[in-house]
């Protein structure tokens, strides 16, 4: 190829770009330990003078983060649960067959993919108050919720099936096992990592997920941390500090397990997953 | 009854199960919402008769309702801005990343996945992150710019009818910047090497080499990663909360936001069907060109 | 008739990190020749090629094309041409657009870019398919317009990356004829990688073996099966085999003494200090092989093999030797047979440099 700079101007390039990228990151934990009055400061200080670690107990207790935290949690398992429980078989049937029915069924979980849940929150609202849903509002954002993961994780989940080798299930079948045994005892250990991988992207959206818990769930002792903090965020905010520190308690988490698990990430999403 | 046992445990009739209980699940959250959706929007639609189905039928009301909103237009703007600008921006960013992560330097690929990070992280508190960035007096992004000398004053990204698209759009930008660096990078690394060989001993230079190769190459992998963009710019909805809640004035609201708001600030549920059945003919359309795509390969 | 050549590679040299891929190669190409470049996978043969492209970079020496010195000029400004194993068609390209494209990149206008491609079609015999796409093609058609990619430019120099690994054996032979021919209907000069021994005798003027990024010796190929230059090079051409056994130059300087299983003194025509070690050389298609025990060498037979128009015989003991006749025979197996050979034709090498003596 054409000649290139030494890898090592490169390797710091690359640092440079991605030090760029990860600066409002970096932005939320600077501010968050930053005394009130500094975050005021004009020009801007890029390192807190007088890192205050207070912040981080204060906001716990006044935005009630336990209890925040604690919904999240409850919606984000189940709407893994649900997901994987419902997405996996399925994801194995379409993967392992191909014929006109296969391809409706791709299709429509593909058309079904891009609708927007700013579209879908209004029927699904109207239709679970008919149903009497909203009065377990958190279980109405799991299933809800799952709808939208669903297809995704078919999609990528199909693609690691299509990796393992049929030929290892027909040997299994032909050694007496049934079709549930060929699949619980050879298959599924071997897809493990990429379902493994899906399960957690999806656990870890799902912890996130915003709409449809602002609009289902009105008791403030049921709501996940996404609508605690929208409580208090908007567009003429001025508690920063506390906002700032509210989001690096409720995403570190999350960038923890991404971090320990990026490799597996990225290698299950660019492998055959991303067709 | 035994057929049906074993079929389920070894045949067809397992394969209906698993895709069965999967598809009626989807099609109770997903396809009759959006049927249901088509009727609302033709019904009226208030709080007495939001328990019950038959309500009455409205025509075209509600559609010429919202076409005659005073808000109608400048929502349409404002999408139409929020879109191809973050397509645009998302498109050009990762393209030029995707190509510099293909040269190779250690830990190129540990590096590159950093960038998913954003993908993970809830919507809400990407907004909230650069909400606060970009604040007018105390924002570090003007401060930035004004230290480079790009700026004099201070640019209210947030209050500023003229920019709080733009605020919005920075932010989404950057939040869907590493999924398409991801989906190209996939695209550019199935080209075999010896073409850019054989090209180049046919005399192409570096550019020539992007437009003749490169390019025709990825097409269909472009086209991929613009109708996904379309589709999921046009589902992001959490920044707008974080950052404007659609204002000042509606300068920065979308048609997403406003659909919601419809049902939920204003609770006419009928006017939120109807705005969100506009949009999904949009976001069908892109769907139609994404599936088209991912079907088109050609490889030699 | 001029005196430069059209390639000439003095010194050259190049290292991976630590490893040495190619050491000191010198190597003089007039215009017009049609050199192989042979040898085993890793010899270097493909990374002498791709220096030559100026794909890779070399760490020293000087390398010069018509008389130009191309060391750290970028590929596209040396006027090569390559045909890949792969073809590295285009195929996003019709056939005439892969034919074009270099004179494209030119700005060479339409018309006339036309008409050079329809010229070239019409000598490797490809009008019929200037609209299809690559993946339209058999494997044949594709190695066609690859090598009209390369003629279209006219360049001082072909280069051919085992271009005919890919295809079926038939298509192989009727290729290397064609490739052949082409190279002299068009005065090319040519420099062709390959690591089968066949083609590089059938095609090329003057053979270069290579090992370890070594030229081990370079002639024609006819030189080079009459006169090896290492045991390496005795081995590598000609097929089947040589066979190599070591032994013992007798008391008289006359004679080796075989280490075979029962000693044995085989004449081989000149004069040598007696008691050297040496590896003996027989080509088994010089060997004659008749039933019984009367010969230089007596040895059972182990296998017998028979193609209809070729008998292989191959001895018990150690080590084994092939010996090829042409024709039937009525030797079995278990027979024992006695192998015989002209003193001119045993080839001797030295036991620890596997230099010819």
């Amino acid at each position: 190829m054409t000649r290139v700079a030494a890898p090592k101007i490169l390797l710091v390039l690359a640092l440079a770009l991605a030090a760029v990228y990860l600066f409002p990151l970096y932005w939320m934990y600077a501010t968050s330990l930053k005394g009130a009055s500094e975050i005021f400061a004009n020009p801007p200080t890029f390192w807190p003078r007088d890192p205050d670690f207070s912040i981080f107990p204060a906001t716990w207790e006044r935005r009630t983060m336990d209890t925040f935290l604690w919904n999240s949690l409850v919606i984000a398992t189940g709407v893994t649960t649900l997901t994987v429980l419902l997405g996996t078989g399925c994801a194995y049937v379409l993967a392992r067959y191909r014929n006109p029915w296969i391809d409706i069924g791709l299709f429509a979980i593909l058309m079904l993919q891009v609708l927007p849940a700013s579209v879908m929150i209004t029927p699904l609202y109207v239709g679970f108050n008919q149903l009497g849903l909203l009065d377990y509002p958190r279980t109405a954002v799991i299933i809800a919720a799952a709808g939208k993961s669903i297809p995704f994780y078919i999609v990528l989940v199909r693609a690691t099936f299509m990796s393992v080798p049929s030929e290892l299930e027909e040997a299994a079948l032909v050694d007496g096992n049934s079709r549930w045994g060929a699949i619980f005892f050879i298959v599924l250990p071997l897809a493990r990592n990429g379902i493994l991988v899906l399960a957690i992207l999806t656990f870890m959206q799902a912890f996130g997920e915003y709409i449809y818990s602002k609009s289902i769930i009105t008791t403030q002792s049921l709501q996940p941390a996404s609508v605690g903090l929208s409580g208090f965020l908007g567009p003429n905010s001025t508690d920063w500090n506390g906002i700032m520190a509210y989001a690096a308690m409720y995403v570190t988490p999350i960038i923890l397990v991404f971090v320990i698990l990026q490799r597996r990430i990225v290698s299950g999403l660019t492998s055959g997953a991303l067709k | 009854m035994r057929r049906i046992l074993s079929s389920i445990t070894d045949g067809k009739g397992f394969d209906l199960i698993m895709v069965g209980v999967t598809m009626l699940f989807l099609f109770a959250l997903a396809g009759v919402p959006l049927v249901y959706n088509v009727v609302m929007s033709f019904q009226q639609v208030d709080m007495f008769n939001l328990n019950t189905f038959s309500r009455p039928f409205a025509g075209f009301e509600n559609y010429v309702a919202i076409v005659s909103q005073p808000e109608f237009w400048l929502v349409i703007r404002n999408t139409a801005i929020f879109v191809f600008g973050s397509i645009a921006g998302q498109f050009i960013f990762g393209f030029a990343l995707a190509i510099f992560f293909m040269l190779s330097f250690p830990f190129a690929s540990t590096i590159r996945g950093l960038f998913l990070v954003s993908w993970v992280m809830p919507g809400l508190v990407v907004g909230a992150l650069w909400g606060w960035i970009l604040a007018g007096d105390f924002g570090v992004l003007n401060a930035i710019l004004r230290g480079l000398g790009i700026i004099d004053g201070t640019m209210f990204w947030k209050s500023d009818p003229n920019l709080s698209i733009w605020a919005v759009t920075i932010a989404n930008i950057w939040l869907g910047l590493a999924f398409n660096m991801m989906l190209l990078s996939v695209g550019l690394a199935g080209i075999p090497r010896d073409l850019y060989e054989a090209a180049e001993l046919d005399g192409a230079n570096g550019w020539q080499r992007f437009t003749t190769i490169t390019l025709p190459m990825m097409r269909s992998t472009i086209g991929a990663v613009l109708a996904l963009g379309l589709i999921y710019t046009l589902q992001q909805f959490d920044l707008f909360p974080a950052i404007t809640e659609g204002g000042p004035a509606n300068s920065s609201n979308v048609a997403q936001y406003w659909a919601w708001q419809w049902s939920f600030q204003l609770f006419d549920f009928a006017k939120g069907a109807t705005v969100s059945m506009m949009m999904v003919i949009f976001v069908l359309i892109a769907s139609i060109v994404y599936v088209r795509s991912t079907r088109h390969e050609v490889r030699g | 008739m001029s005196a430069q050549p059209q390639i000439e590679l003095v010194g050259i040299d190049k290292h991976y990190g630590s490893f040495h891929a190619l050491k000191n190669i010198d190597l003089v190409i007039p215009k017009g020749q049609f050199v192989a470049l042979v040898g085993p996978s890793g010899c270097g043969k493909s990374t002498l090629l791709r220096s030559l492209a100026g794909l890779e970079s070399i760490t020293g020496g000087t390398m010069r094309i018509a008389g130009e010195v191309m060391n750290g000029v970028p590929p596209r400004k040396r006027d090569v041409a390559m045909v890949f194993q792969s073809y590295a068609l285009y195929p996003h390209m019709t056939v005439e657009q892969n034919l074009t494209y270099s004179l494209r990149l030119k700005r060479v206008p339409r018309a006339e870019a036309k008409m050079a491609a329809d010229e070239v079609a019409k000598t490797i015999g490809l009008q019929q398919l200037m609209h299809r796409y690559p993946r339209e093609l058999s494997g044949g058609q594709r190695q066609r317009v690859a090598m009209g990619r390369a003629i279209i430019r006219n360049p001082k120099a072909f280069l051919f990356d085992e271009p005919l690994s890919n295809l079926d054996a038939a298509l192989r032979v009727h290729m290397r004829k064609e490739i052949r021919a082409l190279h002299d209907r068009l005065g090319a000069t040519s420099v062709y990688v390959t690591h089968d021994q066949i083609e590089a005798m059938t095609m090329a003027d003057h053979v270069v073996v290579m090992r370890d990024g070594v030229i081990e010796q370079q002639g024609s190929p006819l030189e080079l099966y009459d006169t090896p230059a290492t045991r390496f090079v005795g081995g590598f051409i000609g097929s089947p085999a040589m066979n190599f056994i070591p032994g013992t130059i007798a008391a008289d300087g006359k004679s080796v003494t075989l280490d075979l299983d029962e000693g044995t003194a085989l004449p081989i025509g000149r004069s040598l200090e007696p008691g050297r070690k040496v590896t003996v050389g027989l080509r088994p298609e010089h060997i004659e092989a008749v039933p019984g025990s009367s010969g230089q060498i007596v040895l059972p037979v182990a296998v017998v093999e028979s193609t209809g128009s070729l008998t292989y015989l191959t001895t018990g003991g150690a080590p084994e030797l092939t010996v090829v006749i042409t024709g039937r025979t009525d030797i079995k197996a278990r027979d024992t047979v006695g192998l015989t050979i002209a003193p001119e034709r045993v080839h001797v090498f030295d036991a620890e440099t596997e230099r010819a003596i």
